[in-house]
């Protein structure tokens, strides 16, 4: 039985190749959309120890100074930092030159984030030089930048360029996403604009995960009856709120998906069809030699979940070559998408999606095939 | 000589089912590239009924948005008096001062993001024509009263007629619905300038300034006039460069997003196409055989089997495209990437779209059907006429 499904797929090998090829592009782009979805949802290098604390308006409504004791002193909160996010422009305004810069305070920055690696010296090194900075080693690498070196950046939300130099370089080799940010002293950024005590946002880090609820109800209960009220949530929550100011991409996303799928149902049912047609007095000869309707059943089901499963596994293939390059590409003009990876989920929706596909295309030409009457079908011999 | 067209389309629907399917799963390719690029296209002609190009948009210099610009009262009063702002009938002038501020909102469906909460004084009416209150009245200053884009006022419950949001510890209430011709502008909420400032409690006044001036040309004179006053520290440009720009991020993204897609699916619906063509082929090859011997040449049995091909994309691509209308005028709603606040539009299936989506599938049944329209016309008579 097997030995005959195999041979009848090979029979049209043009049209078997065809189908699988088909398959396997509408595949590829299934598995991209899902990686994408994928990378949308990830929030690398959050920690469920940390807690973001905002104006409840907006992320571009800046909180008073007065606020960092107050979170400070909450309970179950270790430490706290404030971070003003500047964005600015390094030398050009190209995609593949930006990355998070941000006013940072040299004394506590490091507390909040400990899993970020810096020499004792180095921090030293730029807690006390005002116009210092500090780098993670991958952004470092990919500019050459060494200690002593100085940069220019542009501001563009706040009216003040920023000459830096660098005074430091930390490590995270476990997440590369945070070895790609760069941090400048916040009093260099308020001296410039000629304002003091302007926070973006304040970064608390508690005891312990268990503790999370319990702190953002103090901290955005302590500022309730002030006159900037604070949104305070997780790291990760703080994270997907960007996925989710996209709109409606995964609905987008998953309705493309939807219509590819359709597509190559179309495509497949088709060659089935087309291979079935071709067989009918085949299946009156198997049939008068003794073949009962179940076997028929399996066996033309047996071609169509080969063709569903090769023509996946080979565009989950394709697209686990492709998807660094791709990444690599998009990821100059969107540095998100750097790190686009194929996952073992994606894998396994991929094969499930073209084993489906298979078996409902074959469905038809089997049933047809295990309902036909022998005579009908031999008549059709001549 | 050639083969008569009626021939390569009856052919065609000789074998109905086959072809159906072919066509139906090009149109479905067809269905994806117009809806993606449908957003491209309500995205761009919700920012080009913004722009006029007799207005001028004034920044703190160094700002490419609203979002990031602010400057104080005394530069507002300049620029409002500069020679060549055009004056209506009571001699005041055409312009006005706003404060754009992002709230973070929630959606109807769920989830949340940044809206443009617009504070404005009432000369700005006579500036913005296009903005229509067609559902309640205009706010009155002094009172916290608001009045809702119409996009936004069908997303955000927060926002409906008659409802009353919180900015800041102030309580708006909603007291109209505005329309403003399909723009960008139809995603704001509009509110006294005064009364918005002191509920976000903002320290500098205005975010920009709208100057109007009597003709375009006018306006390009205001700009270089602003941009030449080193005192000012402003920035100037055409309404529709302003919004030209923001049209661009957002929709950059989905035409990118298009073909990318187009190009993978249209790759696999081609071997649809070829299939279909091959089996055409392969099933008329005594009938080929029996034109060949009639004396019809190798390229007219060629050309037959393209022009086939090309009838099937043609065919996919009009029922995709049909497929694909109802989109128009969907709503859907997006991050404007230069504010970073959420965009609302419709969908908009342009000609020029319809017409991308055609031409896909047109070129997908061509090359798809090609290579069986070679093979066809390469086969010799012979063996061709043996086969039954």
């Amino acid at each position: 039985m097997r030995k005959l499904a195999l041979r009848n797929l090979l029979r049209n090998k043009l049209r078997t190749t065809l189908t699988v090829a088909s398959l396997m592009f509408a595949l590829l782009l299934l598995s991209l959309l899902m990686a994408f979805l994928d990378l949308l949802a990830s929030t690398s290098g959050s920690s469920d120890n940390r807690i973001i604390v905002r104006s409840a308006i907006s992320l571009a409504t800046l909180l008073p100074e007065s606020y960092w004791h107050q979170v400070e002193t909450l309970p179950h909160v270790e430490a706290a930092t404030p971070l003003n996010w500047f964005q600015g422009v390094y030398k050009d305004e190209r995609p593949e030159n930006f990355f998070p810069r941000f006013a940072a305070d040299p004394a506590t920055l490091f507390k909040v984030y400990p899993e970020l690696h810096i020499g004792p010296e180095e921090l030293q090194a730029w807690a006390a030089d005002r116009r210092g900075f500090v780098a993670g080693r991958t952004l470092a690498r990919k500019y050459g930048w060494k200690i002593g070196d100085a940069i220019f950046i542009k501001g563009d939300i706040y009216p003040v360029d920023l000459e830096l130099v660098l005074r430091g370089i930390f490590t995270q080799p476990k997440t590369p996403d945070q070895e790609k940010v760069l941090y400048f002293q916040r009093q260099y950024l308020e001296e410039g604009i000629g304002k003091r005590g302007l926070i973006g946002t304040y970064v608390l880090r508690i005891d312990s995960p268990a503790n999370e609820v319990a702190v953002r109800k103090a901290a955005e209960a302590r500022f309730e009856n002030s006159d900037f009220q604070v949104r305070a949530e997780t790291e990760k929550a703080f994270q997907l709120s960007f996925a989710e100011m996209l709109g409606n991409v995964k609905l987008l996303f998953t309705v493309i998906g939807l219509a590819a799928v359709i597509s190559i149902f179309f495509i497949t049912a088709n060659t089935m069809a087309m291979a079935a047609r071709e067989r009918t007095a085949e299946v009156g000869v198997l049939k008068t030699l003794g073949f009962v309707r179940g076997q028929l059943l399996r066996l033309v089901l047996a071609e169509s979940l080969a063709v569903g499963l090769l023509g996946a596994a080979l565009g989950c293939g394709l697209s686990a070559v492709l998807m660094p390059v791709v990444g690599a590409l998009l990821g100059k003009m969107m540095p998100v998408f750097g790190t686009l990876r194929m996952s073992g989920g994606n894998w396994a929706a991929g094969l499930a999606i073209g084993a489906a596909i298979g078996l409902l295309s074959g469905l038809g030409p089997a049933v047809a095939a295990a309902r036909l009457r022998i005579v009908d079908a031999v008549r059709r011999v001549a | 000589m050639k083969i008569p067209l009626k021939y390569n389309v009856r052919n065609l629907f000789v074998r109905k089912g086959t072809t159906l399917m072919t066509i139906g799963s090009i149109a479905f390719v067809v269905l994806v590239y117009v809806g993606v690029l449908a957003m491209a296209g309500g995205l761009r002609a919700a920012f080009s009924a913004a722009g006029d190009p007799s207005n001028v948009v004034v920044l703190r210099d160094g700002a490419r948005s609203e979002v990031e610009s602010f400057f104080t009262q005394e530069k507002e009063r300049l620029l409002v008096s500069m020679p060549g702002v055009a004056r209506d009938a009571q001699g005041q002038p055409l312009a006005a001062g706003q404060a754009l501020i992002l709230q973070i909102l929630r959606r109807a469906g769920g989830g949340e993001t940044n809206v443009s909460i617009r504070g404005v004084e009432p000369s700005l009416f006579n500036v913005r024509t296009q903005v229509q209150v067609i559902d309640g009245r205009r706010f009155e200053p002094g009172k916290a009263e608001v009045i809702v884009g119409r996009s936004l006022a069908a997303t955000y419950p927060a926002l409906r007629l008659g409802s009353t949001v919180n900015f800041g510890r102030v309580p708006f209430k909603v007291v109209g619905i505005f329309a403003a011709g399909g723009s960008s502008f139809e995603s704001e909420v509009w509110g006294p300038l005064a009364d918005l400032n002191g509920a976000f409690r903002r320290i500098a006044n205005y975010s920009s300034a709208l100057l109007h001036a009597a003709s375009p040309a006018d306006a390009q004179e205001l700009v270089a006039r602003i941009k030449g006053d080193q005192q000012l520290h402003l920035t100037a440009l055409a309404e529709p460069q302003y919004y030209a720009e923001q049209a661009n991020v957002a929709s950059k993204q989905f035409i990118i997003l298009g073909n990318v897609l187009a190009v993978f699916l249209a790759v696999g619906a081609c071997f649809a196409a070829a299939n279909t063509m091959f089996a055409q082929v392969s099933a008329r090859g005594h009938e080929i055989g029996t034109l060949r011997a009639l004396g019809f040449r190798r390229h007219s049995i060629l050309l037959a089997f393209v022009i086939e091909a090309a009838v099937l994309g043609l065919v996919a691509g009009v029922a995709g495209s049909l497929l694909a209308l109802p989109l128009n005028g969907v709503t859907a709603a997006t991050m404007n990437g230069v504010t970073f606040s959420e965009i609302t539009f419709s969908l908009r299936t342009a000609p020029w779209i319809l017409g991308m989506g055609v031409l896909l599938a047109l070129v997908t049944g061509v090359v798809g059907g090609f290579p069986a329209a070679w093979s066809a016309a390469r086969r010799p008579i012979t063996e061709l006429l043996r086969e039954h």
